[in-house]
């Protein structure tokens, strides 16, 4: 196993390594002393902060936030809806037109169009990644995307997800416990996770007249509506509190989890008349069945529910989750995790869980506490993650300005890589540690999908003249430096300049060049 | 520490609790006489879709079996016909469907093991939580998040395991292979292009000189970097390094030699082809995986012939020619192949067939105690079946599972919580010899 990155941070800074001197000239590094507030170098920030507030420069970009200075360009993605994307979300409705459906006109489409949402959605969350302004929305939608996995190949949960996808935009911006609340009762997690198919447990004396029954092949009609009874299922009852709120294993039992099955008992998909799938009639989507709910009194994390409260006793116990203490920690240690590095520090994490419970949950506020703290531009905390595939592939087109009139070619390198969009099948979502990714046989496919970026070769994605024009004829010193300059502002180590200076010395083209770059070890980093 | 990997945390402690097992067989295996024998290999075919069971080990006697199924039912043997079941000289309940010519064959000399009524304890009929249940041989149990061969392996797992111990022959690893323990996939062509791109990159091909520049200058801490950002690089390169050498020897070693053995010309024989180099160039393979895909035939499945019936010829002839290209190491080989759930008993309004319950196992090879039909038979009455449609479940698929880790490699799998929950059977199938001190 290689080492886990929370030792690496661990480590106090010692500057002997000739690794360490920049050669694009900028970094004073601060001693010893000073490790617990230093800072990135001016010309290492906005490179940074592009890495991990937006998927990576796209060319010209690190200029143009230097201009109006990084902090105000994080302030200005903190508010997304106030940058205007109707260029992109006008696209999005008219490429992938499933997707500006809402589910009751989806519903009414034939079965082959309902299909089509499963094709439609995954391009677009590349489309978005790649092209929005509203970079910071992106990635976290990704993040919130992850943390409520759902997979599409699920029975019907991809004809939900265009719609899931949607919600999570709406609310990714707002407060924890609204967020947490739609996925509750969104028919995509509902489905994924097989609530919508949990029942009250059946009695003991209804079980006992089953039993009596169980050998005998003629059995009353009453009976034999008992035996076909579902009963609980745990599953979502479980991962909402392991997975979406509280963390495995903390502050919950497994009492709790049969008592919070019992309470979301009947929240289900369908309309609350009835009317089934493909026809018309009441608006369709999260539905309370009554019957199926369990009205008997339970008791949850400690709260004691009283009995009969039906869907309002859910919907308490959801936005009790949202407010309990172990949430802020958990879902600030996962934010830290992913936006600062593998192993946050404990002082960062219960400064951002403080912001959580202070602000109810107001997410950009819980976002902003992240981003503009000191802990996030430490020197120790630069190029030490190692990109997911999705991130990998999405600044990789972001910094060669890519035009992309296709995406399935796009879509099966990220398969390959083991990521597929929407296509997780595990509830947990993809790891969110950076270092799982680093899986020796999925780093080919990387290379594969540099060397072919670069020359072309992938199907319905060209890097534009604009880019490769300047290169042309370039001697290799000076085509090294304008790549490095492109590709990876912030500078690169001596010895990296000088590994690639030689390689690239010997591509027999400056489009094999750029896929050097791309696939270089250094751009697996951010 | 709030560590947020739940299954990390949990497959690692149920690992932790298997370990504690006795690994001696490994070791005997693995000893340092020269003369002991090349591990046992067991490639584990996964045929994805659910695989009608009906219509390959063919119950033929059943009067139901064609009441219910009126297109797609394989009539009986009838002289000088090949559209007929191939009957099995010992066991007169069951046929082969007749594109399992060569399977027949094998039958009758002692190499195949069909078990029917296999399957899971669960009784989803999504093929995706069916898949995922079966192939981390943990039905209902969604925290384990390995697959079982991995976790096998990791058990397992010594200083001097061989770089392919386990493999895949394509591009993606199938779940029963994925989790902790690093199992090569292998990548699509043009892929190996790119390699060659970046050998100096990523360590490899270097000049000594470049070499030296991968490493950290002397006085930086044990040779381990001080600098973060260098330390994520370093890994990274290592990582690289890793799976372009582990490659390239693949690639030769796949690549090199030839037989005179004819395959088919599908990717599943190419796959076993592969497989057939690696274990004859004593790579001291111990897993491969394949998937093969498409069973799921909802509609026009066809009976003697049709679609199911070419993917069924493609089987049998590509499991004869694999073994046929073994020779003598067939004795040490098994393939398993597995489908995640039966089908209908009943046909469906489309000719097909539609998601159902049990299933069915074909083992194969030379440590097979095969020549015999395994597993509890009940018939097709209504009565017997579960939910009155589908094929009961007689054989928990893990039985078979650890009685196939025992065999081959002499690992108690039915212990310490390996497959968690799992309680095994009193008495084993027997299909599958001890191998371990051959």
């Amino acid at each position: 196993m290689a080492m886990k990155i929370h030792l690496i941070c661990a480590y106090v800074l010692v500057f002997a390594s000739s690794d360490l001197l920049h050669a694009q000239g900028a970094g004073t590094r601060l001693s010893q002393s000073d490790t617990e507030s230093a800072r990135l170098s001016e010309d290492q920030i906005v490179p940074h902060v592009l890495n991990r507030a937006a998927f990576g420069a796209q060319p010209g970009q690190a200029e143009a936030v230097k201009q109006i200075g990084w902090r105000e360009w994080i302030r200005q993605q903190l508010q997304p809806a106030k940058i205007d994307d109707t260029q992109v979300e006008s696209y999005v409705v008219q490429r992938w037109p499933t997707l500006g459906m809402t589910l009751d006109q989806l519903l009414q489409q034939d079965y082959m169009k309902m299909e089509q949402v499963r094709k439609h959605l995954p391009p677009s969350v590349i489309y978005r990644a790649v092209h929005s302004d509203r970079q910071l929305q992106e990635v976290i939608v990704t993040f919130w995307r992850n943390h409520f996995s759902v997979d599409q190949n699920k029975d019907s949960v991809g004809f939900y997800t265009g719609d899931y996808e949607k919600m999570l935009r709406r609310y990714a911006f707002g407060q924890f416990d609204r967020l947490l609340l739609a996925t509750a009762q969104h028919p995509a997690m509902l489905t994924f996770l097989d609530n919508d198919v949990s029942q009250k447990p059946l009695t003991d004396s209804q079980q006992r007249l089953i039993e009596r029954y169980e050998s005998r092949d003629r059995k009353p009609r009453s009976v034999r509506a008992l035996a076909r009874h579902r009963g609980l299922n745990e599953n979502y009852a479980r991962e909402l509190m392991e997975l979406h709120t509280l963390g495995v294993d903390n502050y919950y039992t497994q009492q709790d989890v049969i008592g919070l099955a019992r309470a979301l008992t009947g929240w289900t998909v369908g309309r609350g008349d009835g009317t089934p799938f493909g026809q018309a009639g009441d608006k369709f989507g999260f539905y309370f069945h009554q019957d199926v709910h369990d009205r008997n009194a339970k008791v949850v994390v400690g709260k004691r529910l009283s009995a009969g409260k039906g869907v309002e006793e859910g919907i308490r116990i959801v936005r009790q989750l949202a407010a309990h203490p172990g949430t802020a920690r958990f879902i600030s240690y996962k934010l830290c995790r992913y936006l600062v590095c593998d192993e946050p520090s404990p002082k960062l994490v219960r400064r951002v869980a403080r912001v959580f419970r202070r602000t109810k949950g107001d997410l950009p506020k819980v976002y902003e506490a992240i981003l503009l703290s000191d802990d996030f531009l430490q020197p120790q905390h630069y190029r030490v993650k190692f990109k997911t595939p999705f991130e990998f592939v999405v600044s990789a087109l972001r910094a060669t300005g890519a035009e992309i009139t296709d995406y399935e070619a796009i879509l099966h390198s990220l398969r390959l890589m083991g990521y597929d969009i929407y296509g997780c099948m595990d509830p947990t979502g993809y790891y969110d540690q950076a270092e799982a990714w680093l899986d020796p046989g999925v780093l080919v496919y990387r290379w594969d999908f540099a060397v072919r970026l670069g020359e072309g070769m992938i199907r319905g994605v060209q890097i534009p003249d604009t880019f490769m024009d300047p290169l042309n004829n370039l001697p290799p010193e000076r085509l090294q430096a304008v790549l490095l300059d492109w590709l990876l502002p912030g500078g690169v180590s001596t010895q990296t300049h000088s590994l690639l200076g030689r390689e690239l010395a010997k591509a027999y083209s400056e489009r094999q060049a750029v896929g050097l770059v791309v696939g270089s070890p250094v751009f697996q980093q951010q | 520490m709030a560590t947020t990997r739940r299954q990390f945390m949990k497959s690692s402690s149920a690992m932790l609790g298997a370990a504690g097992l006795g690994t001696m067989p490994t070791q005997l295996l693995y000893g340092d006489s020269g003369s002991t024998p090349p591990p046992c290999t067991l490639v584990a075919l996964y045929l994805r879709g659910g695989a009608d069971p009906l219509n390959i080990i063919v119950p033929y006697r059943e009067k139901r079996y064609y009441d219910v199924r009126p297109t797609i039912a394989i009539p009986p043997e009838r002289r000088g016909d090949t559209a007929g079941v191939i009957r099995l000289s010992n066991d007169k309940r069951f046929g082969f469907h007749p594109a399992l010519r060569e399977l027949a064959v094998m039958y009758e000399s002692g190499l195949v093991a069909p078990i029917v009524n296999v399957g899971s304890t669960h009784p989803t009929r999504s093929h995706f939580d069916a898949q995922d249940f079966m192939e981390r041989a943990a039905p209902g149990i969604k925290t384990i998040n390995e697959g079982w061969l991995n976790r096998y392996l990791g058990v397992t797992r010594t200083d001097g395991d061989s770089e392919l111990r386990a493999i895949s022959l394509q591009a993606v690893l199938p779940r029963s292979l994925r989790g902790q323990y690093p199992v090569l996939a292998v990548p699509e062509e043009g892929a190996n292009h790119a390699m060659g791109v970046f050998g100096t990159l990523y360590g490899c091909d270097s000049e000594k000189e470049a070499i030296s520049q991968m490493q950290e200058p002397p006085g930086s801490g044990g040779g381990s970097p001080s600098d973060p950002e260098a330390a994520t690089r370093q890994k990274i390169v290592e990582a690289g390094a890793h799976s372009i050498r582990k490659l390239r020897r693949l690639n030769s070693i796949i690549h090199q030699g030839s037989s005179s053995v004819v395959y088919p010309k599908s990717r599943l024989a190419s796959q076993l082809r592969g497989v057939a180099r690696l274990i004859q160039a004593n790579e001291r393979l111990e897993i491969a995986a394949i998937d093969y895909n498409g069973w799921d035939h909802h509609a026009y499945q066809g009976g003697s012939m049709g679609t199911m019936a070419e993917m069924l010829r493609n089987l049998s002839g590509s499991i004869k020619a694999f073994f046929d290209d073994l020779g003598p190491r067939r004795d040490r080989v098994v393939v398993l192949a597995m489908t995640e759930f039966g089908r209908t008993v009943k046909e469906n309004g489309t000719n097909g067939s539609d998601h159902g319950h049990g299933g069915f196992l074909l083992a194969i090879g030379g440590p097979v105690v095969g020549g015999k039909v395994y597993g509890k038979w009940t018939g097709l009455d209504r009565a017997v079946l579960n939910e009155g449609r589908d094929m009961p479940v007689y054989t928990d698929f893990r039985s078979a599972f650890a009685e196939t880790l025992s065999g081959l490699f002499g690992f108690r799998a039915d212990q310490n919580e390996f497959f968690p929950e799992f309680k095994s059977e009193a008495k084993s199938l027997g299909f599958i010899r001890q191998m371990g001190s051959a």
